[in-house]
């Protein structure tokens, strides 16, 4: 299931019907995912954008995905389409199945993402997967991002399994849901949705074969990996041959998280080994399974080598990860894991700190990346109300630009609307507006972050749950820019030690997050000083950070 | 004083040329013009060309009933960033909206992905104290005070324009309200756009980037819109200007300048509803109407000769062509898909090997490498030169010579070469990669419509549509393809076709169950009451007074609305069910299945008051034989068509033909400002009004 096909056994295809068909296989998850957005239940899907839609081959490698998904999960997508696949083998699936799972060593890497696959027919033949990566409302277990002590906190394991069988749903898979996650309606109907658009997407996928009189879609997954695994070839071998590592600190939970990375460039590929980095922990759910390790450093590479090229698993051809059984990026079952990402969005930090040495136009400072906020509470009636807020910090600023303010970076999701989410959850939103000093300094400096001031108006106690970053240990500047300054938090006032906390608040309580900026590119006093005039006027910059660390003279 | 004012004057401009169209209200005859436009300043082309057909039809401005106007100079002044300096007034603590966003990466790879500037300036974005709760309750009353302070420094920065975007506004107006008051009395000469107006809608960063984007614009089209309303009365011109909307209604000067962000893609618009009036006209159920140009590709599906509504619109894309990396605009907006494809577009060989065609256009000037005015890539127009499609000799009526050795040079070095294909199979492919990408657009869209394009009929205008349509028609499975006569001045023709009209939106979230229908009632007939008063000042009669409306719903839970009709009438706690019934069916229809047992939500109410349609018609053509008359030949000529090759084609003069004629292809009939290509499985036949329609020969149409 694992190895790829020979591609010389393949029939080549021109690169005019290549473009026209590599092209509709791309709009063809672009309206999956469309249907999934109208149709689902949940802010975190329907407002937040946290899932992906992507298409995969017979052998179970990705070929197309929609513009829009979220990069992590398209690297994790396929890999959990075969790992599913070798428990529920490809030749007992029948037409009308539609398979399902939440493990987060076969699929993204923590409970709440549900990983739903179909297989597609044509007469009788599985010519390829649509599969689809959804964070959910709700997958019940403790509330809180890092508390759990195993993964057996963390709520409700669904093995690979049945969703539908030939075209009916499973009701017992279904109630079993059902019953262990606080806002069924949610989650069901997310569930639902994505049957409604993984449907839409095989249908489209059939449509498209027929318009080609296409039996299989071998030959064009076969051009369209070998191209792209070319390209991505060509990329690497322009960079120098050697072998370099580094290494980045993040805040991890209770203790402080080592990422150390040795990158080796050898003609046209490249091996990323995280060797020597943190040992996995029982201390807070902020473990990665490898499959989350790789959504965000194959990424990072992709960025890196080849960002014009639509994503598939041809461009990874070229790269070999080692992450050793036991570290904090290649976690054991059992170990919690829910809060994997305050870990696994630092990989790519490791990986340009090297690319900045060799290539600074190939590099990108760290970002102040994501926070998770997520209110539970109960309305009037008593029943769960939930609502998701996933605000991003600054982008890290590149060798020939600032960072953007407040963009998610190296995940992908848009912000819940403060207007839509007060209607949800009885919160208001006091203040959400950029700080200022908050890009790390720099020639080019990174990107602002925010500061989010909630307060609740329940009458009952609410249930916040914040996961938080870069807290303890800044986003990393690059080449003489600075590190971007650290995230902090309060509660009426107070400052909160320690990193990650949930939080029951009571009516009129003041929570304020102030999500950092990104890192800078190159020292600040080479800053054009038109640049640091503006910063200054426009109140992006403080008059004291213009002299002390820019150098500005009025 | 009616009697005399029996012609209405359509006026579209574009870019390059401004397009007129002038009706004789008694005689139903049409004449055309066409001038190039002004870009220094654009109403002096709309007057200049106003008087040539004056003198044309030998009347005077007092003569003319209406004048309708579409015109680029809003979108144009957002992308060229040419609006006044503008303000932005918030909640305290929600002042940098514009530009926090919606903080998705429209790009997800790669690392230096731009985003718009914001049209407002940080220092220019201002916090008050002031807060509503979600159902529009006063948390904190409006901080006069600051606003006073705001004001002296709204003074100090010059400001001439202010956006006001309260949270929750769209509930309860007051304090935007009071916040107008206040700015007018301090600063009288500085213009004011309100959210709670301009777009009452729930999402407070669309509603403001459009409330900024309408305030950035307003003193401009204001002037302009003077300028122009005198210049006409200057001619003698006695009724009052009225505008294109991009919602496909037309308006008075008076409340469009107010509301300037409504008149974008105003000439998109028009072409979209000429379409539609050509489809009620010939009793076509449903059609996806087809405007190629030089630089883009524009599709509307129209059922029942309506167009589709869309209630948001981007602009101004800084990647284009790209969802996402525009200011986003809520306002009600004919339903398009636009794609960066268009005769100017250029073919590569991307970094993979592949052929790309678009989205980057060589426009008019380099032009396509055939123009010979210095272009050297190869373009989708050369592609069409090479296989016969486009005449080198009678291209715009002979008033331009298109180079075909300079395309195929083009041709051979930008693709063939480096491709390793024949310069023929790279102008086939560029031909066919180009419709791909309209037509992978077009089946998402109709898609997502819940549509078939195989019962559509495709309406194709604009320089390129009738030599892509048969091709386009073809992979879709399409019914026809109808290519109109006059399709050079579609979109001003469109603009006679507009009914008066006026859109208005409010949101009021609420659950269903615990709807107030007393506030249903008021916010319906409050909407309805405005519309009525407009139309009437507009000088429309209450009997020829229409309103329809509709609201957004969707499932608790859900973040994405449908639109459902709603019956006139007040709504009881009785009736209500029926709203149900009716949101159920819609979005069953759109997504297969509805959950009955599912909570509703609804989100916002809709009205859309009109004035009666236009009374346009089109002369019919005169009779002819099935066979066309022998001037109607020009000659032949060897064009291409897939899978045959080269084959011997008639080309023929579309001025000579007459209602009845058939062409069997394949055929190349040549006009002024199109060609339309039928090739050997289609044939042609010219309708009563001229429009030639393309149809399979195995469908049973003529042979």
């Amino acid at each position: 299931m694992n190895a790829w096909p020979n591609d010389k056994a393949a029939k080549a295809i021109d690169p005019v019907t290549l473009e026209i068909q590599w092209n509709r296989l791309i709009t063809i998850m672009n309206e999956t995912d469309t249907t999934l957005v109208r149709t689902s239940f949940s802010t975190i899907v329907g407002e937040g954008r946290d899932f992906a839609c992507i298409l995969v081959d017979e052998n179970g490698h990705a070929l197309s995905q929609s513009t829009f998904s979220s990069t992590g999960f398209t690297v994790m997508l396929p890999r959990a389409v075969r790992g599913i696949l070798e428990q529920i083998p490809k030749e007992t699936l029948r037409d009308g199945d539609i398979l399902l799972t939440n493990d987060p060593w076969l699929g993204a890497g923590h409970l709440p993402d549900v990983i739903v696959v179909k297989p597609v027919f044509r007469e009788d033949t599985i010519v390829a997967f649509i599969a689809t990566a959804a964070h959910v409302a709700d997958i019940g277990g403790r509330i809180g991002y890092f508390e759990s002590r195993d993964i057996f906190e963390e709520g409700l394991q669904i093995p690979p399994c049945k969703l539908v069988e030939g075209g009916r749903l499973n009701d017992v898979v279904m109630s079993i849901i059902d019953r262990n996650v606080r806002v069924p309606d949610q989650v069901i109907g997310d569930l639902h949705a994505i049957i409604a658009a993984e449907n839409v997407g095989a249908k489209r996928l059939l449509e498209f074969m027929d318009d080609y009189n296409l039996s299989t879609l071998r030959d064009l997954a076969s051009e369209i990996h070998s191209r792209s695994e070319a390209a991505m070839r060509a990329a690497i071998r322009a960079m120098p041959d050697g072998e370099w590592s580094s290494s980045v600190t993040t805040d991890g939970y209770v203790k402080p998280v080592t990422i150390a990375a040795r990158v080796k460039i050898d003609g046209d590929s490249i091996l990323l080994d995280f060797t020597g980095t943190s040992p996995e922990t029982y201390e807070g759910a902020i473990n990665c399974t490898l499959n989350a390790t790789l959504g965000d450093c194959l990424t990072a590479l992709h960025s890196t080598f080849a960002p014009t090229i639509p994503n598939n698993e041809g461009l990874f051809r070229p790269v070999e990860v080692i992450a050793p059984e036991g570290c904090i990026l290649n976690c054991r079952r059992g170990v919690p894991v829910r809060g994997r990402s305050v870990t696994s969005v630092h990989s790519h930090e490791a990986i340009y700190a090297v690319m900045a040495a060799l290539a600074p136009e190939r590099a990108q400072a760290g970002s102040g990346t994501f926070w998770g906020i997520m209110v539970n509470g109960r309305d009037q009636d008593g029943r769960w109300v939930n609502a998701s807020l996933l605000p991003n910090g600054g982008k890290g600023a590149l060798h020939n630009k600032d960072g953007l303010a407040t963009v998610a970076f190296p995940t992908n999701h848009t912000i819940t609307s403060t207007e839509i989410f007060e209607n949800r959850v009885p919160v208001r939103m006091a203040a959400k507006e950029l700080i200022t000093d908050s890009g790390g300094a720099g020639r080019y400096r990174g990107g602002m972050g925010q500061k989010l001031t909630l307060i609740s108006q329940s009458d009952s106690e609410l249930s916040i749950t914040i996961r938080p970053n870069n807290v303890r240990f800044a986003a990393p500047g690059l080449l003489g820019g600075h590190d971007g300054p650290l995230g902090h938090w309060t509660l009426n006032g107070a400052e909160i030690e320690g990193n990650h906390r949930l939080l029951d608040i009571k009516h009129g309580d003041e929570l304020t997050c102030y999500l950092p900026g990104g890192g800078g590119f190159y020292p600040p006093e080479a800053r054009d000083r038109a640049a640091v005039k503006r910063d200054l006027e426009e109140g992006r910059i403080s008059a004291e950070a213009a002299v002390r660390v820019y150098k500005y003279e009025h | 004083m009616s009697d005399i004012r029996h012609f209405d004057v359509g006026v579209d401009i574009g870019g390059t040329f401004t397009d007129f169209v002038i009706r004789n209200r008694s005689s139903g005859a049409l004449r055309l013009h066409k001038a190039l436009t002004t870009p220094d300043d654009p109403s002096r082309s709309v007057i200049e060309g106003v008087r040539h057909l004056l003198g044309e039809e030998n009347i005077v401005g007092a003569n003319i009933n209406v004048v309708v106007h579409g015109t680029t100079l809003i979108t144009n002044a957002l992308i060229e960033r040419r609006g006044a300096t503008t303000a932005l007034i918030t909640t305290e603590g929600h002042r940098d909206v514009l530009e926090i966003g919606t903080e998705l990466r429209y790009d997800s790879y790669d690392l230096g992905m731009d985003k718009p500037d914001p049209l407002v300036p940080r220092p220019l974005r201002f916090g008050v104290r002031e807060r509503l709760d979600h159902q529009g309750n006063v948390l904190t009353t409006l901080d006069e005070g600051d606003l006073s302070r705001i004001s002296a420094e709204l003074q100090e920065a010059n400001v001439a324009s202010v956006a006001v975007c309260y949270l929750h506004s769209f509930r309860n107006n007051v304090h935007e309200q009071r916040t107008r008051e206040i700015i007018e009395s301090n600063l009288p000469h500085v213009s004011v756009s309100l959210s709670s107006d301009v777009a009452p809608e729930i999402r407070e960063y669309q509603r403001a980037s459009t409330t900024v984007a309408n305030a950035y614009v307003k003193p401009l089209s204001g002037r302009y819109l003077k300028r122009l309303e005198e210049a006409l009365q200057s001619l003698g011109y006695a009724s009052e200007l009225f505008l294109m909307l991009s919602s496909g209604g037309i308006s008075r000067a008076e409340v469009a300048a107010q509301y300037p962000i409504q008149l974008l893609e105003s000439g998109p618009a028009g072409g979209v509803l000429f379409a539609s009036f050509l489809g009620k006209l010939t009793n076509r159920e449903e059609l996806v109407s087809f405007d190629m140009g030089g630089t883009t590709a524009k599709m509307a599906f129209v059922a029942a000769g309506t167009p589709m509504l869309a209630r948001s619109f981007e602009v101004a894309r800084v990647s284009r062509f790209r969802l996402g990396s525009g200011l986003p605009v809520q306002i009600p907006v004919i339903e398009m898909i636009e794609i960066g494809a268009g005769g100017g577009s250029i073919a590569h060989k991307d970094s993979l090997g592949l052929l790309k065609v678009g989205p980057r256009s060589a426009g008019a000037s380099p032009g396509p490498a055939s123009y010979g005015f210095g272009g050297e890539e190869p373009t989708v127009t050369d592609a069409n030169v090479v296989l016969g499609y486009l005449a080198p000799r009678s291209f715009l009526g002979g008033e331009m010579r298109l180079d075909v050795e300079a395309a195929r040079r083009a041709i051979e070095r930008g693709i063939a070469e480096p491709l390793q294909m024949d310069t023929i199979s790279a102008a086939r492919g560029i031909f066919d990669v180009v419709n791909e990408n309209m037509v992978s657009a077009t089946k998402v869209h109709m898609a997502e419509k819940a549509r078939d394009p195989r019962r559509a009929s495709l309406v194709a205008f604009g320089g390129a549509g009738p030599v892509h349509a048969h091709a386009i028609a073809n992979a879709l499975d399409m019914r026809e393809v109808i290519c109109p006569l006059r399709a050079g001045v579609a979109s001003a023709l469109g603009f006679l076709t507009a009914p008066i009209a006026f859109d208005f939106a409010r949101s009021m979230t609420s659950s269903f169950s615990d709807l107030d229908t007393d506030e249903l009632n008021t916010v319906f007939s409050e909407m309805e009451n405005r519309g009525a008063t407009l139309l009437s000042d507009a000088g429309i009669a209450p009997s020829d007074v229409r309103h329809e409306r509709s609201a957004d719903m969707h499932y608790i839970g859900q973040g994405h609305d449908v639109e459902v009709p709603l019956p006139s009438g007040d709504f009881t706690p009785e009736n209500l069910s029926d709203v149900a019934e009716r949101f159920h069916a819609s979005y069953a229809k759109l997504y297969g299945q509805a959950h009955p047992n599912v909570a509703i939500e609804f989100v916002t109410c809709r009205v859309t008051s009109s004035g009666p349609d236009s009374d346009l018609r089109l002369p019919e053509l005169e009779a002819g034989q099935k066979q066309p008359s022998s001037e109607a030949l020009l000659g032949t000529r060897q064009v291409y068509f897939a899978p045959d090759g080269f084959v011997d084609t008639r080309i023929v003069n579309r001025y000579a033909l007459r209602t009845g004629n058939v062409l069997v292809g394949p055929a190349v009939v040549e006009e002024r400002e199109s060609t339309v290509v039928i090739p050997p499985s289609m044939a042609g036949h010219v309708d009563a009004f001229g429009n030639l329609v393309l149809t399979r020969k195995v469908d049973g149409g003529p042979t």
